[in-house]
């Protein structure tokens, strides 16, 4: 099934904000004590949401902004019967919330004033899906798995567990000595009548019109960029011989390379170590760039040749010469674009301002600490100044939309990049594109949790973030930045928030285990295996 | 029709209208479940001639907790039954209400719930085991429910007639006659007033009963009406003799011709669903009470039991305020909250028409919602899933040859559906 992430972003009444952090404690707390007859705490919300993976309530104050109040959710299906489910389980509570936050200027001011009205009994949820803000990039860990399947696996690993510590209580165990092929079936029979929906094959978790769709779409996003960024040359092909269009090209494209060759060096002072080598990782995903331009020629030529009979009135045949010089002089155009704007863009990284003690408030800061690494997950929330400028805005926005499809297609296994370790996570833009909003829903601590990220992925950290107002000095893009481990946290720091209500529908389970998990159950679904693939099978147990 | 013949007819539902004008109306309340659909897409809040229709999820919930601009039209047909004695059902959220409904809720226990399913279970089982094979499954849930409800809220058998057709007929009254049939009215002018004779005969008996022998009710017995009376002599306010006569008209006519509507819709829409009929089977022999609901709450989704209930507005009132589909309803117009539809709705029920037996409680609105949701829903939360049970339990459990094994109706009402097993 299809997970959906969202948040609703409310600017909070800035003399309620207090109120609002009291009314989500006072959720908290509640939820957090199980009245009798629970077996545990947030079991209300297990029980009347069952859609639901991961969510939270976090309030974050401001220098520059009001006070934004901001829900966080991550659960299977469409958001409709998720908001209905929520509506059921704490409307009173957002709409008292609600009445903390300001009324919107827009078009929902109306449906802001029924809903908080003095003993409204209108359903919050109509107000909470018009304010939903969707993300602009986000990442599911364990892709396709739907909250309750999650949950099934992870008792049926218990009950492997116990079948095979106590399958040698009454005499040998009668796992001991059998084949992996054999062991598997007396296991898959011993479980059978507690798990009958293991004689069931699993739900697909992407199913291949999901699938399909993604890749297409990462496709169209390929093909309009090469456009958009082939477009000058396109036109300035039109004016110019073909020999002179290449030698103006090649000329400027030196020049722009000198230029970038002499600023290539960071500023005194500002040089990290980092791994990634960006001419190396073009060449990794060379046979990627290719395949790319190959599907933007089968596209572009064809309907430039099209455009060429409609507009020039000439046959097919007269048409698709010029149509493919057009194509391809705007194809070897792209190079000069993509080295002008990195120029451009070295330019503004040499004159940018980045925070070396930012600001962090010492009791947030207690409170933070205070709620992590009671469970194996944890979770944060950030907000960050985006950095102005036009190139900047098109670099962010272009780069967010690239890279959520992109994650769409590659990250389908629990990992994104080399680690495995984010549940749930996206970004978002807030107050007309003006702030950078950054959820996460991860394993480990913090600490750790960033520490991956510096030493394994600091090149994306930077691309994604480095647009952030204060962030460490970058190079290119995509060098230095987050590799600038100590300054990188402490800005990452400051732009958090206390996360004041957070749930997690299985807090023990990490996206490595939640993977494990699926991998058994998908073997113990199967009636029979060969003993080569019980014998893999069973390494996860 | 003569006034005795009225009351000593066993004829449960009155005859189904025939001609071309049944058969068209019947057609178009086969076609409703698609008009709704329609309706919930192009135009979610509705109005045909003076009626407006309310089809979302979210507007039928606004329509029916806002009872401060919407209120039950039921008081003057509540009237004609209780003979005039006010009755909570037909009132605003006002302090009798409050009372009322504290009365009764102070004598309807939920400590008496696993009684009662236990006895509904016990009653259908002894029915089905007399059955040998086959049984007539409408019929079957009227006795036992009227039998059960009969008993616990201590209302007997009338000497002559039947308590099954008074209250029935009633009910039909109360909330199934909007065309206000005169034929109709002249038997309710004879039923109604013998049935409060007879609820207040009985009170009588009970009273002189239990002051002759020193506790409530025959022999001891712990019913309603046992219990109305212990505190009334308790001087406790509400138990009045007008007053328990009025509850308990009201709870046998509001309560017990429910049951036998919906539990055989429901058991039809499993045997549509052979997946769902064997997941409702398993979970019957299972004794997994829980999940059985489950099954039989999912089914009475797909054929519940109304389209919607009426409400009138009492000011001029914005339904849906805020939102594209905003509408204006004025002060004396009827909507109807169309929760029939709501269940169906798939902005807030997901994949709505899949069989699933694990919904949450919220997705359903069976029994109305905030101020007047069915005094009886816990009962009937209790018990109808466990009279179905012992013939879900039966193997081989299948439709009848022909068309008594599907079920027909009479109006709103079922009238008729024969199972076969073994």
């Amino acid at each position: 099934m299809r997970q959906t992430t969202l948040s609703v972003p409310l600017e909070v009444k800035p003399e309620s904000s207090a109120r609002l952090t009291d009314l989500i404690e006072a959720l908290r707390q509640r939820e957090e004590t199980p009245p009798l007859g629970h077996p545990q705490e947030y079991a209300r919300i297990m029980r009347d949401v069952p859609s639901l993976h991961f969510m939270s309530m976090s309030v974050f104050p401001s220098h520059d902004y009001d006070p934004l109040f901001i829900l966080e959710a991550n659960f299977d299906g469409p958001s409709g019967a998720f908001w209905g489910q929520i509506e059921a389980a704490f409307g009173e509570d957002l709409r008292a919330m609600l009445r903390c936050c300001k009324r919107p200027l827009d078009r929902d001011g109306p449906l802001y004033d029924a809903v908080t009205a003095p003993d409204s009994r209108l359903a919050v949820a109509p107000y909470f899906e018009a304010r939903t803000m969707r993300p602009s990039v986000f990442h599911h860990g364990n892709r396709g798995m739907t909250r309750d399947r999650i949950l099934d696996e992870a008792a049926l690993f218990l009950a492997i567990r116990d079948e095979l510590h106590e399958a040698d209580s009454d005499g040998p165990s009668p796992y001991r000595g059998a084949s992996a092929a054999e062991a598997h079936q007396k296991l898959r029979a011993a479980l059978l009548p507690a798990f009958p929906w293991l004689d069931h094959r699993a739900p697909k978790r992407i199913p291949l019109t999901e699938r399909a769709t993604d890749i297409v779409r990462l496709l169209l996003f390929a093909v309009a960029a090469v456009f958009i960024v082939s477009l000058p040359g396109i036109i300035l092909q039109a004016f110019m011989r073909t020999d002179r269009y290449l030698i103006a090209l090649i000329g400027l494209m030196i020049a722009i390379v000198v230029l970038l060759f002499l600023k290539r060096k960071p500023l005194p002072g500002t040089e990290a170590p980092g791994k990634f080598r960006p001419i190396a990782f073009l060449l990794r995903h060379s046979l990627l760039i290719v395949l790319m331009l190959g599907a933007y020629l089968l596209i572009a030529v064809p309907v430039a040749t099209g455009l060429h009979m409609l507009f020039r009135g000439l046959g097919a045949e007269a048409a698709w010469q010029p149509a493919l010089r057009a194509v391809l002089l705007g194809l070897a155009f792209i190079p000069l674009a993509l080295l002008a704007l990195v120029l451009r863009l070295r330019y503004l990284e040499r004159r940018d301002s980045w925070h070396d003690a930012p600001h962090t408030d010492e009791q947030s800061l207690r409170e933070m600490v205070r709620r992590e690494d009671w469970i194996a997950q944890n979770h944060m929330g950030s907000i960050v100044l985006i950095k102005p400028g036009v190139l900047r805005s098109i670099i962010i926005h272009a780069g967010h939309l690239g890279l959520g499809l992109l994650l769409r297609v590659k990250a389908t296994d629990g990992y994104l990049g080399s680690m495995r370790t984010v549940h749930f996570a996206h970004w978002a833009f807030l107050n007309n594109h003006s702030r950078l909003l950054f959820f996460s829903n991860f394993d480990h601590s913090w600490d750790s949790y960033l520490d991956d990220f510096i030493e394994k992925a600091h090149a994306g950290l930077t691309l994604a973030w480095g647009c952030g107002v204060g962030f460490p000095p970058t190079r290119f893009l995509v060098l230095d930045g987050a590799s600038h481990g100590r300054m990188f946290k402490a800005w990452a720091l400051a732009s958090r928030a206390v996360s004041r209500f957070w749930y997690s529908a299985y807090k023990d389970l990490t996206v490595d285990q939640i993977e494990r998990n699926a991998r058994i159950a998908t073997g113990l679904r199967r009636k029979s295996m060969t003993e080569k693939e019980a014998g893999r099978w069973m390494l996860d147990l | 029709m003569h006034e005795a013949s009225i009351l000593a007819s066993r004829n449960v539902l009155r005859p189904s209208p025939r001609g071309l004008k049944a058969w068209f109306a019947r057609r178009l309340v086969g076609l409703m479940p698609f008009a709704f659909r329609l309706m919930r897409r192009f135009k979610p809040i509705a109005k045909m001639g003076s009626l407006y229709i309310a089809t979302r999820h979210d507007d039928v919930r606004e329509l029916f907790a806002t009872d401060t601009a919407f209120a039950v039209p039921y008081k003057a047909k509540l009237d004609v039954i209780t003979g005039g004695q006010p009755f909570f059902l037909g009132m605003g959220d006002t302090p009798d209400y409050r009372s009322g409904l504290k009365a009764m809720q102070d004598v309807v226990r939920a400590d008496d719930l696993p009684v009662l399913a236990q006895g509904a279970e016990q009653r259908a089982e002894a029915l089905v085991q007399a059955a040998g094979g086959r049984i007539e499954v409408v019929g079957l849930v009227r006795d036992v429910t009227f039998g059960l409800l009969g008993d616990y809220f201590g209302v007997p058998e009338p000497a002559a007639g039947s308590l099954q057709m008074w209250a029935t007929r009633l009910f039909e009254f109360q909330f199934a006659d909007s065309g206000d049939s005169p034929e109709l009215r002249a038997q309710v002018d004879v039923i109604a007033p013998a049935m409060r004779a007879h609820v207040a005969a009985e009170i009588e008996r009970r009273r002189s009963a239990g002051g002759a022998g020193g506790a409530w009710g025959d022999g001891g017995k712990d019913d309603v009406l046992a219990r109305c009376l212990a505190l009334q002599a308790a001087s406790e306010p509400g138990y009045s003799d007008g007053e328990i006569r009025t509850a308990l008209v009201c709870m046998m006519v509001g309560g017990p011709p429910q049951p036998p509507m919906v539990v055989p819709q429901a058991l039809e829409q499993l045997l549509r669903r052979p997946a769902a009929l064997s997941g409702a089977q398993a979970a019957a022999r299972d004794g997994g009470d829980e999940a059985l609901r489950g099954y039989v709450w999912e089914a009475m989704r797909f054929d519940p039991l109304a389209p919607g209930l009426p409400r009138v507005a009492t000011r001029t009132w914005t339904l849906a305020q805020g939102t594209k589909r905003a509408r204006e309803i004025p002060a004396g117009a009827t909507v109807l909250a169309a929760f029939a539809s709501a269940m169906m709705d798939e902005r807030r029920v997901p994949d709505p028409h899949t069989f699933d037996p694990r919904r949450t409680p919220h997705q359903y609105i069976h029994f109305g919602h905030r101020l007047h949701e069915c005094f009886g829903r816990h009962i009937n939360g209790a018990t109808l899933h466990r009279m179905l049970k012992p013939l879900l339990r039966r193997e081989g459990l299948r439709r009848a040859h022909g068309r008594e094994g599907r079920l027909s109706k009479n109006g709103p009402f079922a009238e008729r559906l024969v199972v076969e097993w073994g």
